[in-house]
Order: C-alpha cells, then sequence, then structure tokens
C-alpha cells in the first residue's frame, strides 16, 4: 500500500471510529424512524407513476386497410359509451396479413408505452394477444371489433365476434415497470445520500476547532486527509445501510412466519415481482450500490469540500439550506430522466457530474447495455478526484496559508 | 563535510499586503540542533511551515533531508505545531500511534513506542487515559511524543517549552539532547532565550519578518562587550566614580554597571585604584543570549522592550496563534 493510500486509511479508520463509538450514532441510527414517513410518500409516488404509466399504455389492432377507418369510429363511439372507463390508447395499423407470433413479440416489445393487447386476423374471429391474463384490453379489442363489424353490415344479421384469447408466454418486461424501478433506484440513492452525505460538510470542523489540521496537513498530503474522511464517513452510511436492511429482512422473515408464507400482492411489490430491470436484478443491484458509493463521495467531496472554507458553526448550519436544495435538485434532474429513458434531459442528467450516478443507477433498469456503466463510472470517479483535488487547493491555499476563510471567493470579487 | 537537512534561501511569504517572512535564509546541519528565536510576530512559525511544505513560499527556495518537495519525505519528519492539537476522545496512546500512524509507523508499534515513552517522562500514570482528561502540560507532553514517536531524522519543534512548568520544561530539554544523540537533526522555534542558549548548536534571530542574525550561542553573545560590575569602597564620592567609568555606566544600589571598552579592564583598574576610590568587588561577565536578542531586536525596532511579546501579532488566520 502506498503512503497516500496509508495515510488516507489512518484518518478513514480515524474518523469511523470516532463516530461510531460515540452515543450520538445510536440517535443516528435510528434517526430514520422519523424518515421513514418521508419514504412512504416517496413510494407512494413511485407507485402512483407505475399507475400512471400503465393507464398510459396502448392496445392495437392490426387490421385490412378498409377495416381502419371503420375501427376508428367503432372506438370513438367507446369511448363516449363509456364514460369514465379509459380505455387504453388504440393504435391501428394496416396490415395485408395475418402477423406470427414473432410480430407480435416484436410490437409488444416496442420501446414507449407498454402494449397491453394486440389483436389481428378477420374482425369476425380476431386473435388477440395479452400481456396479462387478467387485463380487460382485449375484451376492448373484441368489442371494438364486433362494434366495426355491426357497423358496417346489418347488425341485426352479424354473428357475435368469437375471439382467441392468447396470452403472450414470457412477455417482455414492461417498461412502465422498468421506469419505476428506475425512479425507485434514484429515490433510493437520492434518499440515502440526503440522509448520510451532508454530514461531511462539517466533518473539518474538528480537526479546525481542535487545531488537530495542522498535524493532519504536516504529515499526510490534503487530498489524503480528504478522501480519508470522506471514506470513514461512508464507512459509517455503509454500517448504517448495512444496520436497516438487516433490520428490514429481520423483519421481512417475521412477517413472513406469521402470515404462513403468503406473499403480499400489489402495489410496488407487484411491480418488483413481475418486472426485471434491463440488465437484470444481479447488475441492477451491484451497479445501484457502485452509484450510491460515487454519488456519496462525489457530493460528500463538494459538501467537505465548502465546508472546509467555514470559519464557525454557524457558517456551517447556513450551508445546510443550500446543501439540501442541491440535492434536492439532482434527484429531480435524475427523476425526470428517470421517466423519460432516451431524452435530451435523460442524457444531460445521464452525463451532468452530480446527478449522473443517479440517472445512470435510473437507466440500468431500462437500458440492457452494461458497458455504458463502466463509462459512467469512470467519469464520475473522475469528477470526485476532482473535485477533491480542488478543495486541498483551496484549503492550502486559503485557510491553512492564514488567509481568511472564502478568500478565493473575495479574491475573484476584487477589483483589479 | 557539512551536510544540511534543512537548507532556505531567501524565503518569502505574503498575507495580502502584509510580509510575513521575508528573504529568510538558513541552514541547519545534521545532528544539531539549530533553534530560530525571535519575538512573538516575528515569522518564526510561517517560516517553519514554509520549511516544512505547509504552505508554500512566494518567493525563495528550500530543501528538506535533500529534496526540494519538503512534502516528498514527510514520512521522516517530526512536527510539533504552534498550536497544540489533538482529538480529545482518543486515549493518550491512541493519539500517540495515530500519529505515528500518520507518517507511517505500524499502529502497534506506535503504541508500543508511547508507551515506553510515556513512562520514561514520567507520564505513566495517565496511560491509557483519555487526551480531555489531561492538564494541558500532560497533552502537550504527549503531542510531543507523537511527534517522535515514529523516529523521525528531523524533528521541527515550534515554541515546544510554552506552557510547559519548569519540571516538564527540563524533560523537554533532556529529550531533545536524547534525540539529537540518536542522529536526529532538530529544529525548534522560541522566544524563550534560556533554552535556546542552553541547546543550541546554531541559532537564528527573525524579528519584523527578516532575519537578523545566524551563527552560535557564542557569536551573538560576541556582538556586545563584557559587562562590569563594580563596587567601590565605602564612602567613595559616586560623581568621582562616575567620572573615572565609561560613559553609559549606570549606578544599581551600590554597584556601577557598564561595559568593557575596547581597552579592556586593567586601565580603568588602574584609574580606580590609583585615584584612592579602590575596589570592593568586581565582577566581568559575558553577556547573555537575552541581552544579545535584545540587542539584535533592538537595531531594527527601537521600542522593543525585551518582553519577546509585540503587540502586533502576524496575522496567520484562524491557525496561526
Amino acid at each position: 500500500m502506498n503512503a497516500f493510500l496509508r495515510t488516507m486509511m489512518v484518518i478513514a479508520r480515524r474518523d469511523f471510529l470516532s463516530i461510531v463509538a460515540t452515543p450520538t450514532f445510536l440517535l443516528f441510527l435510528l434517526a430514520p424512524l422519523f424518515m421513514l414517513a418521508m419514504g412512504l410518500v416517496g413510494g407512494v409516488g413511485a407507485a402512483g407513476l407505475a399507475e400512471s404509466n400503465r393507464a398510459g399504455g396502448r392496445i392495437v389492432a392490426l387490421a385490412d386497410n378498409d377495416m381502419i377507418a371503420g375501427l376508428r369510429e367503432a372506438d370513438a363511439r367507446l369511448r363516449e359509451g363509456t364514460g369514465s372507463f379509459a380505455a387504453p390508447t388504440l393504435e391501428l395499423r394496416p396490415v395485408d396479413t395475418m402477423p406470427d407470433d414473432a410480430a407480435v413479440r416484436a410490437i409488444f416489445a416496442e420501446p414507449g408505452s407498454d402494449t397491453l393487447a394486440v389483436m389481428a386476423g378477420p374482425l369476425a374471429s380476431p386473435k388477440i394477444w395479452e400481456r396479462g391474463a387478467a387485463g380487460q384490453s382485449g375484451r376492448y379489442l373484441t368489442l371494438l371489433a364486433d362494434s366495426a363489424l355491426r357497423e358496417a353490415a346489418n347488425p341485426a344479421a352479424t354473428p357475435r365476434v368469437t375471439a382467441d384469447y392468447r396470452l403472450l408466454a414470457a412477455a417482455p418486461a414492461s417498461n412502465a415497470g422498468r421506469q419505476t424501478l428506475g425512479f425507485g433506484a434514484v429515490f433510493v440513492l437520492f434518499f440515502l445520500t440526503l440522509l448520510l452525505a451532508g454530514q461531511t460538510v462539517s466533518s473539518l470542523a474538528e480537526e479546525k476547532g481542535n487545531k488537530v489540521i495542522e498535524i493532519l496537513a504536516a504529515a499526510a498530503p490534503l487530498e489524503a486527509v480528504f478522501l480519508g474522511k470522506l471514506v470513514g464517513y461512508l464507512g459509517v452510511a455503509l454500517l448504517f445501510i448495512s444496520f436497516w436492511i438487516g433490520l428490514a429482512a429481520i423483519a421481512g422473515v417475521v412477517a413472513a412466519a406469521l402470515a404462513g408464507g403468503a406473499a403480499p400482492a400489489g402495489g410496488a411489490a407487484a411491480v418488483i415481482a413481475t418486472t426485471v430491470p434491463a440488465t437484470g436484478w444481479a447488475f441492477f443491484l451491484s451497479v445501484g450500490f457502485v452509484y450510491f458509493v460515487v454519488a456519496f463521495l462525489l457530493l460528500g467531496a463538494i459538501f467537505l469540500g465548502v465546508g472546509s472554507q467555514a470559519a464557525t458553526v454557524r457558517e456551517i448550519q447556513m450551508l445546510s439550506l443550500p446543501i439540501t436544495i442541491l440535492q434536492v435538485g439532482m434527484f429531480g434532474l435524475a427523476s425526470a430522466a428517470s421517466s423519460t429513458p432516451g431524452s435530451p434531459v435523460a442524457k444531460f442528467a445521464e452525463a451532468f457530474p452530480l446527478s449522473s450516478p443517479f440517472a445512470m443507477a435510473a437507466r440500468a433498469a431500462t437500458d440492457p447495455d452494461k458497458w455504458v456503466h463502466l463509462a459512467a463510472l469512470g467519469w464520475q470517479l473522475m469528477w470526485v478526484a476532482l473535485v477533491i483535488a480542488a478543495a486541498a487547493r483551496l484549503f492550502r491555499s486559503g485557510v491553512l496559508s492564514g488567509r481568511s476563510s472564502w478568500a478565493f471567493w473575495r479574491k475573484a470579487r476584487r477589483p483589479r | 563535510m557539512s551536510e544540511y537537512v534543512v537548507e532556505a534561501s531567501g524565503i518569502t511569504k505574503y498575507y495580502g499586503d502584509y510580509i510575513a517572512v521575508d528573504g529568510v535564509s538558513i541552514a541547519v546541519e545534521r545532528g544539531s540542533i539549530y533553534g530560530v528565536l525571535g519575538p512573538n510576530g516575528a515569522g518564526k512559525t510561517t517560516t517553519l511551515r514554509m520549511l516544512l511544505g505547509i504552505i508554500d513560499p512566494d518567493a525563495g527556495e528550500r530543501r528538506l533531508l535533500g529534496s526540494s518537495r519538503p512534502t516528498s519525505v514527510r514520512a521522516r519528519v517530526g512536527y510539533l505545531p504552534e498550536e497544540r492539537g489533538l482529538y480529545p476522545g482518543m486515549k493518550t496512546t491512541e493519539a500517540i500511534a495515530f500519529m505515528g500512524a500518520l507518517r507511517g509507523l505500524d499502529w502497534n508499534e506506535g503504541r508500543r513506542r508511547g508507551g515506553a515513552m510515556m513512562e520514561e517522562l514520567g507520564l505513566a500514570r495517565v496511560t491509557g487515559e483519555k487526551i480531555r482528561k489531561l492538564s494541558k502540560g500532560m497533552a502537550q507532553m504527549v503531542q510531543l511524543i507523537g511527534s517522535i514517536v515514529h523516529s523521525p531524522e528531523l524533528i521541527v519543534l515550534d515554541e515546544p517549552f510554552s506552557g510547559l512548568d519548569p519540571v516538564n520544561q527540563e524533560r523537554l530539554e533532556a529529550l531533545v539532547r536524547r534525540e539529537r544523540d540518536r542522529g536526529a537533526t532538530v529544529l525548534f522555534s522560541t522566544h524563550v532565550m534560556a533554552h535556546a542558549e542552553r541547546l543550541c548548536d546554531r541559532l537564528a534571530v527573525i524579528a519584523r519578518s527578516e532575519r537578523r542574525f545566524e551563527g552560535t550561542v557564542d557569536d551573538a553573545r560576541a556582538l556586545l562587550p563584557m559587562q562590569v560590575r563594580y563596587t567601590p569602597r565605602d564612602g567613595a564620592d559616586a560623581a568621582a566614580v562616575a567620572a573615572l567609568l565609561p560613559s553609559g555606566a549606570a549606578r544599581v544600589h551600590d554597584q556601577w554597571h557598564f561595559a568593557i571598552d575596547a581597552d579592556g579592564v586593567e586601565p580603568l583598574l588602574m584609574r580606580l585604584t590609583g585615584s584612592g576610590l579602590g575596589v570592593a568587588g568586581l565582577a566581568i561577565a559575558r553577556p547573555g543570549l537575552h541581552d544579545a536578542f535584545v540587542h539584535i531586536v533592538r537595531q531594527t525596532d527601537a521600542s522593543y522592550d525585551g518582553s519577546a511579546d509585540e503587540p502586533g501579532e502576524e496575522p496567520a488566520g484562524e491557525l496561526a496563534a
């Protein structure tokens, strides 16, 4: 281990132990009980997003060209007549021949709105493929075919439409579900960094207060001091997360035992049970964890750098508001990215260093490309290094050189 | 051929428009004890910080242990800053081991050495105590041990005697000599001349941001003439005595104090005995480092009163005194 890493680990160890071995850490550990309410609100929001996405799904009718107009009119009539019942958006596609199963599967796998049902074949006896067994979309398509036929011919002489319903085997994963997973990843990462990374803003206050900073600065590169503090705080954060995951796992086991093994149904649980992230669960969870680490280091480095310039506790307290606003801003940007994968907003959020870990975690849910995450992590880690180097440089040339805090700011504002 | 562990040439530091250190040059030989003396606010701490690479000079060059990048030889240096600082929640041996670990010493070895050194310095009863329970002087000794626990080649101590009681000051002096005997080089700053006089092989005096003197203690003392304490026989007329003594002689109770002029003391003795004033007592003393220091500082600051506590501190911000 080289000298930089060694001294970094010495500082990380000291910070970690000094935080964990105090009674206040217990209070900190239990603080999420209050924050749980916020998590519930987020969960409700995510479920709402999933529901709204489902409502925005589509049904597709493949028919002869001369039947398209009739189907469109029938759809309009039915929607007018059904009132509050909102059928998914109908998409009409003229076809000459009956599509095979592969073509239908391709329609279900198309990006954008989820395809809930596809109808093809003669309207009197259409084949209807459905994503879910309990869906109403297939029945609506039958009704649509029936209405269009009766309008075109003598209603009394027209036999009832008999549809051949088929459940799509191994249906492609729901885009809406994946977006919900993406949003969930953004929310969890945001929640954890909001809860944990903000602490780093005051992490140098102790050393400045008890004058240890000069010992550290003389003994180790400031970059190692800063990184060591970040890693120490990251250790605290991971301990915190492990504690709560462990607690949740125990609670889950106990709840399952009490319920006699019955699985919970509906809501977010249903989304998780039926949706597989585009990159697979193992990769999604692993890369999500790594993105949390990088997000913590990146935001923590910024907060640490800004906090190191603060001269008083009051200044540090004052910084908490802009820090929270910055984090919420990044959450908003990444949320927008998760709801519109591939859009310019999503691309911007993925490239912008501070929102990149969140947005890329969301992307892992909707985009199967795995290598892009390697590039993203490299990009984000580069920014961690840049921020730490800049923060150390400002600290060395400002505070450590005996100049007052925010010297660089005052210097920049000084008229030339 | 002597080898210099510390070399500085014309190092300069500005704080805004204020010049804290102005072109200071020093050279410290390996295995020596070197003192940087000066009144408060003279620029001693800033000089040491520049030498150690904590801050960079605005001008001039420095070499530490042969390297022009002082930060690259950190592990071979021990440093006790003027601002004492320890984590109050740490135990003494942990604090020492932590400081050693920062310089590359194994934690367990740091604990072992720390415990032994505490015992040696009479701190055995506070081994394992938390820092917050120690007196200021004890905490300072713990920090000093932490600064040298990794057996550095160069030990830099900024005002190490400040805040220590006489017993601990004596222990510290012994420790400094022992480290020198081990082969380490010791560079320390102080404004208390007695310690410098007893310890230093060479010294530099910094005043008003500039180096005013560099040499041995004897060199410094030689800047002033020998001092005479003369006591006339009972009944001697004061005016007659004053007329025979060199100008500037001062009467202190029944004694006269004056410096020996270039002719030496013999002509004066002949005048005194010849005039019948006689000699009841006569003492010739070399001036101390304190006198030399005051003399040097007053050359640039006539208002300096010799207390070594100037009202104008260097504006060294949050981390400096």
